[in-house]
């Protein structure tokens, strides 16, 4: 520490060491209660999270034993996280995928639209709303006599009406459902980005002759790069742990079929026994958590990397 | 702006791009009026029958604001819609608590420091909350255990919950905070300082006030974000006299079939999603700008 000061001194031009004496006094009484509360809470039970991976163990009171990567290599063969994983990665991508295309277009059109402070209010009212919330009335809306099949009946497709609900289609329900709910949220955060290039890159690139397309692509896409690798990187902490609305939507079934599962979900289940009739796993449920961790922060490099770029100060 | 400048210009669109921005503009439109008929077709099903609901998508036929009452009274909505207020309130106020003095250390007071731990808060935003989720239900069994057998005799699990809300809401709020504090004017601290005021004092006296609208947006934030919460109260409490609006309408959604109050259940998600809509109709610029701003630095 003594080293520490020497330069944060002379830094801090005209303050004299006095003042810079009593800031640094300071600076740990109120730093220290949240900083604490930290590592003790949410740090260490990361680290110590990655340890109980590494055991089997039914919880307090019980004895834990060292396995060592045994969970997750019994992971990797267990057909019912493959498939959780699997959902997780497809789900991630294509609503990742949407997102993008729904928030493309509409900067592509942004600028010429009237009424486009309405539209921006309108569209991010799912990002407010309770998850459960919204896979609840997505969930009514697809069941058997819901409105979607009544739509359908009513102006004479009932051949394309479906057990939306049922093991077949639920993952679709859920992505668009997902999809819906998320993406007003990045749009109004693209079209901030959108907002702040000055007008009259436009106007000039409009007196050249540039398409709506030839602007976005050369102005509009290159000027909002942080912001996209930002809403990438936001997205894909997001999309990995997919779960209340699953939840909501699967709610009335009791536990949500494996179509549906995530890995939120499939933890979720290991740790509250709700699938193996009564004792968690809870080594399994934490090598999860990890597996999870993992995925994100390789996604989280990847996509930065896409954009190339990185604004996001982690 | 520009209009005639504009005019002199070669042919603004080809039909092909009028046609797809007219497409793409009507889509933002459907968009927005899908929106607004969820909220709608959500508002009308809290004050139908059952047989209405199924029956009829449009105008209730009868208007039974009696749904309304059991879902509060039966159904247990009323006391958990007392617990997420209570939790919520506390909850945000510790947030706060802690991470202004904290936000404002990290930004301005002090010295080599302050940069790796800024990005130790940072980084808990991106760790999932599912790499904690066991050593959540073991901290909160053996905190129980302990304050029943040592200290209490009894123990709420509300106050884990609370705990953890406080915990979780740190590292974004911090995170922002800092940023926000970063850009306020260094001058100013300078001349209280100049005037005799310690720098607990200038915080307080000089930085709070001036930090005003970034505090409310973060209130905010926490608000919405802790509302919305589900993950930690399954987790944490089992006792469902305990728990939030978001589980209760869970429990209430897979109560169904045993129950069918259908209007009851929309009177139920409107109770849920009302109050943050009202937020967001008083606030809503400051929730879109703390989001795309906090987010965006």
């Amino acid at each position: 520490m003594p080293q520490a000061e020497m330069p944060a001194r002379v830094a801090d031009h005209g303050n004299g060491g006095a003042l810079d004496r009593a800031r640094r006094r300071v600076y740990l009484p109120m730093l220290l209660p949240a900083l604490i509360l930290y590592v003790v809470l949410y740090v260490a039970p990361a680290i110590a999270g990655m340890l109980i991976s590494f055991t089997t163990w039914s919880g307090l009171g019980a004895e834990a034993t060292w396995v060592g990567f045994q969970n997750y290599v019994d992971l990797f063969r267990d057909p019912v996280f493959l498939a959780a994983l699997g959902n997780t990665l497809a789900l991630t991508l294509i609503v990742g995928v949407a997102l993008f295309i729904i928030v493309s277009a509409s900067m592509i059109v942004l600028r010429s639209t009237k009424g486009r402070a309405f539209i921006r209010s309108a569209v991010f009212v799912p990002a407010i709303i309770s998850p459960i919330a919204i896979g609840v009335s997505v969930s009514f809306m697809f069941n058997p006599k819901g409105l979607v099949n009544g739509a359908l009946g009513a102006v004479g497709m009932g051949a394309l009406q479906r057990p939306w609900l049922g093991p077949d289609y639920i993952l679709s329900i859920i992505v668009l459902g997902v999809i819906w709910s998320a993406a007003g949220f990045y749009a109004v955060l693209l079209m901030s980005a959108v907002d702040s290039i000055p007008e009259s890159l436009f106007e000039a690139a409009r007196l050249e002759g540039a398409s709506l397309f030839q602007q976005f692509r050369h102005i509009t896409l290159p000027l909002t790069r942080d912001m996209f690798s930002t809403a990438a990187v936001l997205w894909v902490i997001a999309g990995i742990k997919t779960f209340e609305i699953i939840l909501a939507v699967t709610g009335q079934a009791g536990i949500p079929p494996i179509q549906a599962r995530t890995l939120a979900i499939e933890q979720y289940l290991r740790v509250t026994t709700g699938e193996s009739g009564g004792i968690p796993q809870l080594g399994s449920a934490t090598a999860i958590g990890v597996v999870m961790t993992a995925i994100t922060v390789i996604l989280i490099i990847l996509s930065r990397r896409i954009a190339r770029r990185t604004n996001l100060e982690l | 702006m520009g209009r005639n400048r504009t005019d002199v210009a070669p042919p603004l669109l080809s039909a092909f791009e009028y046609f797809v921005s007219f497409a793409i503009k009507a889509s933002l439109w459907l968009w927005v009026l899908f929106n607004v008929a969820m909220v709608v077709w959500i508002f009308f099903n809290s004050v139908k029958t059952p047989r209405d609901i199924f029956a009829n998508p449009g105008l209730p036929a009868s208007w039974q604001w009696s749904n309304y009452w059991t879902a509060l009274a039966t159904s247990g909505l009323g006391i958990a819609a007392v617990n997420t207020v209570v939790i919520v309130a506390i909850s945000v106020t510790a947030i706060m608590g802690l991470s202004l003095p904290a936000a404002y250390a990290l930004a301005r007071l002090g010295g080599k420091s302050k940069g790796p731990i800024a990005t130790l808060f940072a980084s808990g935003m991106s760790v999932p909350i599912q790499a904690l989720t066991v050593p959540l239900v073991l901290i909160s069994a053996g905190l129980s255990r302990f304050m029943v057998e040592w200290v209490f005799g009894t123990w709420d699990p509300r106050i884990t919950v609370v705990l953890f809300y406080v915990v979780f809401g740190l590292p974004f709020t911090v995170f922002v905070l800092v940023g926000y504090f970063r850009s306020l004017p260094a001058e100013l601290e300078e001349a209280a300082a100049l005037d005799g005021a310690g720098p607990f004092r200038t915080f307080r006296s000089v930085m709070l006030p001036l930090a005003r609208s970034g505090i409310t947006t973060m209130v905010v934030l926490n608000v919405l974000g802790l509302w919305n919460e589900t993950v930690i109260v399954l987790l944490l409490i089992p006792n469902q006299q305990m728990q939030t609006l978001n589980v209760a309408l869970l429990n209430f959604y897979s109560a169904m079939q045993y129950t069918s109050d259908w209007g009851g259940l929309f009177a139920g998600i409107v109770i849920v999603i009302m109050p943050m809509i009202l937020l967001y109709f008083f606030v809503g610029r400051r929730v879109i700008s703390g989001m795309t701003e906090g987010l965006g630095k």
